[in-house]
């Protein structure tokens, strides 16, 4: 429905004027984008049609938009608007530290992460059973960890991610992840929700002694859930009773773990899944499944139990450093075949999967991974929801993330293409309403000896 | 009406036989009914006739077992194969975990060993401490989940051990853990003495807490409010074992520490016990036989460790001749490499001790099934028993005899025909995909080249 | 019957102790020469330790001892192509174990001279019918190259499982110098992506690259200890005045072609590597521990190069591998034209050599050839078969009289002659058995 003001041409042309002028971003009350493609994700294309934003908040999505006079208008012309880009599972923002068991850092002729703590460890004494709380960090949480001068930031919004679930990852019980912004001045804006859920590896890591196997962490785990349990029915018998019922001494650990909304455990293939689908039935608690490299075999099953999965989407590839002569096998093959295609797999089966950057070189590396799916036959609406809705569905923020609507925090990534295309460029991303534009590139550097792939420059492997 | 009768009946029958399987004419080795030339009909899963002549019904599956010999289905009363974690061996009682969760249904070894007449096997926790973690019995039955795989009547058990490699942690020299200087992260025990007592400990603390238990249900029938005791994963399994619920397999190796470990099972009256490798079992026969406990072990390993310096290949036939039910078993942890021999294994119990050809297939058939209880379903070719089966060419004692086919629960899950025929199929796959997947990789490189 | 004839044979055995003489006729037995097809209702006349006459119409002459063997089988005395029996009792105590020397090239090092004959290994080993086993110094590589000691070990001893001394046990001081070809040590594992998803796959260590790097290093230097051999070999034949060095002194019957090199080479890569390098120096080699021999398998035919194969009870190398690979290896060589033969490469089942060698037959091996492998191309392997390895006129009487076929399993060793010397067959595992039966 076309008004025909006078004053809506005024505005336009003193848009047109004003997108010209180096305006401070994010000065204005209102800003609006004008004119461009709109992918909301929660609804159908808008082919042209303006986004507006208010405080940080959408405040308007459509093919007519009263924008005000004062808006800060931005030409949408050739542009297209997505929900701001969610790693669903990550450290970005915290210091590298507490990313220290990452796995990706585990290159070859690198000792494994849990050796070098060990090594920085000499004297520590190892853990002799489930009381000594071995690797368990549950209080620990990542909302209080979260430093807005990571210098990931930056290339982070550069390549359209505007919000990182990022997890504590030291230990076994790591600690209660938190849903993040990636902008803002101090680190209590960037916190959106503080309590993502708790992240469980099954590695030991980060403590010697019990338990060093999987089994013998399943079992601590279950041992810590009860224990959970009965100090809370302790509490409870003493509340209602303090005179006669003793004082159950303060448990940090197991005060985190009532808490807890839902645990994200790994699960590489079908065998662990059901490992995992079991544990958390122990557990009482619901789970995210992470890793899924085969999800391609896992997606029906995942479906069936309600689980939401988090993919890690560094395709497996031949290992450059490979013997020539140790041939693979067809289990490695297959594997490497059908990898790409465990996101069709689960979107066609229904299952609720969002990504994770883990393992990636730089965050444009998760969109290039993500091509490669489309190139398989991935729809690239169920790519792009996985990078956004779905995201935010799981993690229990959706109300607020994760697509272009009215109500919702105002993130958004402005690229001039489509998405997924190589030859896209990003060319602002939105976080809380404030303009963010996508740092200087350095000169591209061809891949290194051990396997580098290319890198912006911007993120150095540690 | 009267010709639809026979039809009726003919297609209820053309249905059942559907469903049947006869291995005909081969030689038949019951292990407990006597060897004969004959058959065996298969419906449903179960052995229904085995007998000289048996009923075939029409539309049955015939397997010509001509020339051949069938036995029952072996079994390995000792594995550790196709488990992802074997051994926590952290912490000196380990009962809390169970390998049967790291059970890995892709583990080709499942595969090897079922090429090896091994139909079911007792999946141990490791060595390291004095009592381990809980085991898994499970079917061979390759292409299942984990949850398949399981022979989920077997009784639950758990693993104990004796001897060197409990105690290994306890001195400087044992301990390998990286980053450990001081002399306080030694693990108890350091002696065998100790490792008596860590059992003991262990035992009397879980017969406390079955007490605790029992205290807290009386005064909550009393209606009393009270808090529960603190649920230990640790002691329950403990408390199974002490009920009768869960069986012992307790690996040990000198004389003196089986004894030791005979009367620790008296005091706590825990019975049905196998002991595991007991090496010198034949030393202390009659005391094993007194009590009805089992052993298991090698046929003719010696002299690795200094416990095992007086191990003698005539172990099994001491036992077995003093009244000691015995098995033979393998020990496979990395791969199925001496379980997919056990019928040859057993054959040694014929040159060293001179047992007869039915005691020396008991060994890794029946006695082995009478050990884990699951003697009711498999272990011998009976009417009634699973239909686990193995057809070899030649008489399975010998070291000249293939395994042809192997059937688990009637099921053909094993066949050396289709096996070799497979093999140019497989390659062939293996190299389409070593090909596509290079020329993924081409394609995808020059685009790593352009600027992102 | 068969209690008469074990008494007999035990006091055959008390009388021939110490004593010179080594003459009987073993009369009425099935006779397998291996050398030929075997000889029903045969005999075997032995005078002087030397077999003097073989078939139907042997007879005695003047006074020898009649050993009624009716219903039972005479063969050759198997041979272990390698093992360390007599320099290790117990694996897991070092104190009790003497292979493995430190260093890298020991050539000059003897087994046999540290060979216990009072060794509980020695007497279980003989009593199922191997009577010479080739003592090897080195620890043997698994066929992943697990790590070795050194790269040339020394001298592998051929030796008699019998005699009160190690001088009386000696057949050849020097039979082989045992070496180990160098083996790239990646670390096994899954590729770094697929090893940080799934559990189960160890992390790696060494890249291939420096792997490579490391073996190419060991290749040289050894290129380098067979040059600096060579040129002290051409300086002592000179006449020059030269200090002696007894490593190199121990290398020139090998480079003189005297004494063959045992090069342990297990994959396909150090398989090419060694054969280019026995080429390249003109060596007499043989290859021991042969694993997957890949295309390699026709050049070690094509130039005639012996193999010791290992045991066959081992699983498959790769995932893929078909299940019966390790047992169809010794047909793969016998077919390729390979002459091979088989060693336990260890001491604790070193009884069960025959056993390998029959393994191999249901998965194509003639048996005629499995039972070669553990006689007569083994004696000819070690260039012994003059004397050894079959039992013909003029050899050793290297015996062993069986209730059936040794190679199958329930088969009984009733009797073992070593140079015409009737060996007890009583060991500690007969005492112990005895011993604990008879408890009460």
């Amino acid at each position: 429905m076309k008004k025909k003001f006078p004053a809506t041409m005024l505005a336009a042309l003193a848009a047109v004027l004003l997108a010209w002028l180096p305006a401070p971003a994010g000065s204005a009350a209102w800003t609006a984008i004008r004119d461009a493609r709109i992918v909301p994700v929660s609804g159908p294309v808008i082919e042209k049609g303006t986004v507006l934003l208010r405080d940080g908040v959408i405040a308007a999505v459509g093919a007519q938009v009263d924008v005000p006079a004062s808006a800060w208008v931005i030409d949408g012309t050739g542009l297209t608007v997505y929900p701001g880009l969610i790693d669903a599972m990550s450290t970005w923002g915290l210091p590298q530290a507490a990313a220290a068991a990452q796995p990706a850092a585990a290159r070859a002729g690198q000792q494994p992460p849990q050796q070098q703590a060990q090594a920085q460890q000499p004297a520590q004494a190892r853990s002799r059973g489930p009381l000594d709380r071995p690797g368990t960090f549950s209080w620990v949480k990542a909302a209080d960890l979260v430093q807005p001068d990571d210098a990931r930031l930056g290339q982070a919004r550069s390549s359209g991610f505007t919000t990182a679930v990022a997890f504590p990852r030291q230990g076994i019980v790591a600690g209660h992840g938190a849903v993040i912004n990636l902008g803002g001045k101090t680190a209590g804006e960037m916190v959106v929700a503080p309590e993502a859920g708790l992240w469980l590896a099954l590695r030991p890591s980060g403590y010697l002694g019990f338990p060093s196997t999987p089994m013998g962490i399943m079992a601590y785990f279950r041992q810590l859930w009860l224990d959970a349990e009965h100090y809370r029915q302790a509490l409870a018998l003493y509340a209602a009773d303090p005179v006669n019922i003793p004082r159950p001494p303060y448990d940090r650990a197991l005060e985190a773990i009532l808490g807890a909304k839902r645990v994200l455990l790994p699960a590489a293939d079908p065998v662990q899944m059901e490992r995992m689908l079991k544990l958390a039935a122990d557990l009482k608690t619901p789970a995210v499944l992470y890793g899924v490299v085969r999800g391609y075999e896992m997606a029906e099953r995942l479906k069936q139990s309600g689980t939401p999965a988090i993919l890690n989407v560094r395709w497996p590839s031949r290992d450059r450093d490979a013997d020539p002569e140790q041939p693979e096998s067809y289990r490695e093959l297959r594997i490497r075949d059908l990898a790409p295609t465990s996101p069709a797999a689960l979107a066609a089966a229904g299952v609720k999967f969002a990504v994770s950057s883990d393992g990636l070189e730089t965050p444009r590396a998760v969109l290039r991974a993500l091509k490669q799916s489309i190139d398989r036959g991935l729809k690239p609406e169920d790519a792009l929801r996985a990078l956004t809705l779905s995201a935010a569905e799981i993690f229990g923020v959706a109300d607020r993330l994760g697509s272009v609507e009215r109500g919702k925090i105002a993130n958004l990534v402005v690229a001039d293409g489509d998405l997924f295309d190589e030859k896209t460029k990003i060319r602002m991303v939105f976080i809380d309403g404030v303009r963010y534009l996508p740092e200087p590139e350095l000169p591209q550097a061809p891949p290194g000896p051990a396997g580098r792939g290319p890198t912006s420059g911007e993120w150095e492997e540690q | 009406m009267r010709p639809l009768i026979p039809l009726l009946v003919c297609s209820a029958a053309a249905l059942l036989a559907a469903d049947v399987t006869v291995i005909q004419n081969g030689t038949i080795h019951t292990v407990t009914k006597g060897t004969f030339k004959g058959s065996i009909v298969i419906r449903d899963g179960k052995i229904a006739e085995v007998g000289e002549k048996v009923m075939t019904p029409a539309g049955a599956r015939v397997v010509d077992a001509s020339g051949k010999h069938v036995i029952p289905g072996i079994i390995d009363a000792h594995t550790h194969i196709a488990l992802d974690s074997i051994n926590e061996s952290s912490v000196s009682v380990s009962s809390m975990v169970s390998v049967g969760e790291m059970l890995n249904p892709e583990s080709v070894s499942i595969y090897r060993a079922l090429a090896g007449g091994v139909t079911a096997c007792n999946s141990m926790h490791g060595s390291a401490n004095a009592i381990g973690g809980q085991n898994v019995v499970f079917k061979m039955r390759w292409g299942a989940d984990a949850r398949g795989l399981v022979f989920d009547k077997a009784k639950p058990s758990i693993k104990m051990a004796l001897g060197e490699n409990p105690k290994r942690q306890g001195s400087p020299q044992g301990l390998q853990i990286p980053g450990l200087q001081s002399p306080q992260n030694l693990r108890y025990p350091g002696t065998r003495l100790g490792v008596e007592d860590v059992i003991r400990d262990a035992f009397t603390r879980a017969r406390a807490y079955q007490r605790e238990w029992k205290d807290y249900e009386a005064r909550k029938a009393r209606g009393e409010k009270a808090l529960p005791p603190r649920r230990d994963l640790e002691l329950e399994p403990l408390v199974e074992v002490l009920e009768g619920k869960r069986l012992v397999h307790a690996h040990c190796y000198r004389a003196d520490e089986i004894l030791m470990l005979l009367r620790v099972f008296d005091d706590f009256n825990i019975r049905g016990v196998t002991f595991q490798h007991v090496l010198e079992g034949y030393k202390v026969a009659r005391e094993i036989a007194e009590r009805g406990h089992g052993a298991s072990t090698f046929s003719d390993w010696w002299s690795y460790k200094v416990e095992a310096y007086d191990a003698i290949p005539y172990n099994a036939a001491i036992m077995h001749r003093k009244g000691v039910l015995v098995s033979l078993n393998s020990d496979d942890a990395g791969g199925a490499e001496l379980m997919r021999r056990l019928n040859t294994e057993a054959a040694k119990v014929m040159k060293y001790g001179g047992l007869s050809e039915d005691e020396a297939l008991a060994m890794v058939t029946i006695n082995p099934a009478k050990q884990l209880q699951i003697d009711q379903w498999v272990g011998s070719i009976e009417a009634g028993k699973d239909a686990d089966l193995v057809i070899y060419d030649k008489h399975p004692l010998s070291i000249y005899a293939k395994v042809e086919k192997v059937f688990i629960d009637g099921r053909q899950y094993f066949d050396r025909d289709e096996d070799m025929s497979r093999r140019p199929k497989l390659e062939a796959e293996k190299e389409g995909l070593r090909r596509k997947l290079q020329d993924q990789q081409k394609q995808a490189m020059p685009q790593n080249r352009r600027p992102s | 019957m068969r209690t008469i004839r074990c008494l007999a044979f035990a006091a055959l055995c008390l009388a021939a102790r110490g004593g010179e003489n080594n003459s009987f006729l073993l009369r009425n037995a099935t006779v397998h020469p291996v050398s030929g097809p075997a000889i029903e209702n045969a005999s075997v006349l032995v005078l002087d330790g030397r077999i003097a006459e073989v078939g139907p119409k042997a007879a005695p002459r003047g006074k020898v001892k009649i050993i009624e063997a009716r219903g039972l089988h005479v063969y050759p005395g198997m041979i272990d192509s390698g093992s360390p029996i007599g320099l290790a009792e117990i694996a897991s105590v070092r104190e009790t174990v003497d292979t493995g020397e430190l260093g890298d090239f020991n050539p000059q090092l003897r087994a046999l001279i540290a060979v216990n004959p009072s060794s509980e290994h020695i007497p279980v080993v003989r009593a199922n019918g191997i009577t010479t086993v080739l003592v090897t110094p080195g620890t043997t590589a698994g066929a992943r190259g697990a790590a070795t000691s050194g790269l040339i070990a020394g001298q592998a001893s051929l030796v008699h499982l019998d005699g009160w001394t190690w001088e009386e046990m000696e057949i050849r001081r020097s039979a082989a110098m045992q070496m180990t070809w160098p083996v790239i040590q990646s670390g096994r594992g899954g590729p770094p992506d697929l090893e940080s998803l799934l559990p189960g796959l160890a992390a790696r260590r060494t890249t291939f690259a420096e792997a490579r790097r490391n073996q190419q290093m060991q290749v040289r230097k050894i290129q380098d200890f067979f040059d600096a051999a060579r040129r002290y070999q051409k300086a002592k034949a000179a006449g020059e005045a030269i200090p002696p060095d007894l490593s190199y002194e121990a290398m020139i019957p090998v480079l003189e072609g005297k004494v063959p090199l045992m090069i342990t080479a297990s994959r396909e890569r150090e398989i090419r590597e060694a054969l280019e390098f026995a080429a390249r120096e003109k060596l007499r080699i043989v290859l021991a521990g042969v694993r997957q021999p890949g295309k390699a398998l026709d050049e070690i035919a094509r130039r005639n190069i012996p193999v010791v194969l290992g045991t066959t009870f081992v699983t498959p190398l790769e995932e893929d591998d078909p299940y019966d690979e390790p047992f169809t290896l010794p047909a793969q060589l016998h077919k390729a034209g390979v002459k091979f033969c088989f060693a336990s490469f260890g001491v604790q089942f070193a009884r069960n050599l025959p056993y390998q060698a029959a393994q191999a037959v249901p998965f194509g091996l003639p048996y005629d050839e499995a039972l070669k492998s553990v006689t007569l191309n083994a004696a000819q392997v070690w260039g012994i078969d003059s004397e050894y390895g079959s039992i013909e006129k003029g050899k050793f009487a290297d015996l062993i009289v069986t209730d059936g076929d040794p190679l199958e399993i329930r088969t009984q060793v009733k009797m073992m002659f070593i140079k015409g010397a009737p060996v007890d067959l009583e060991s500690k595992h007969t005492r112990l058995y005895k011993r604990y039966m008879a408890r009460p």
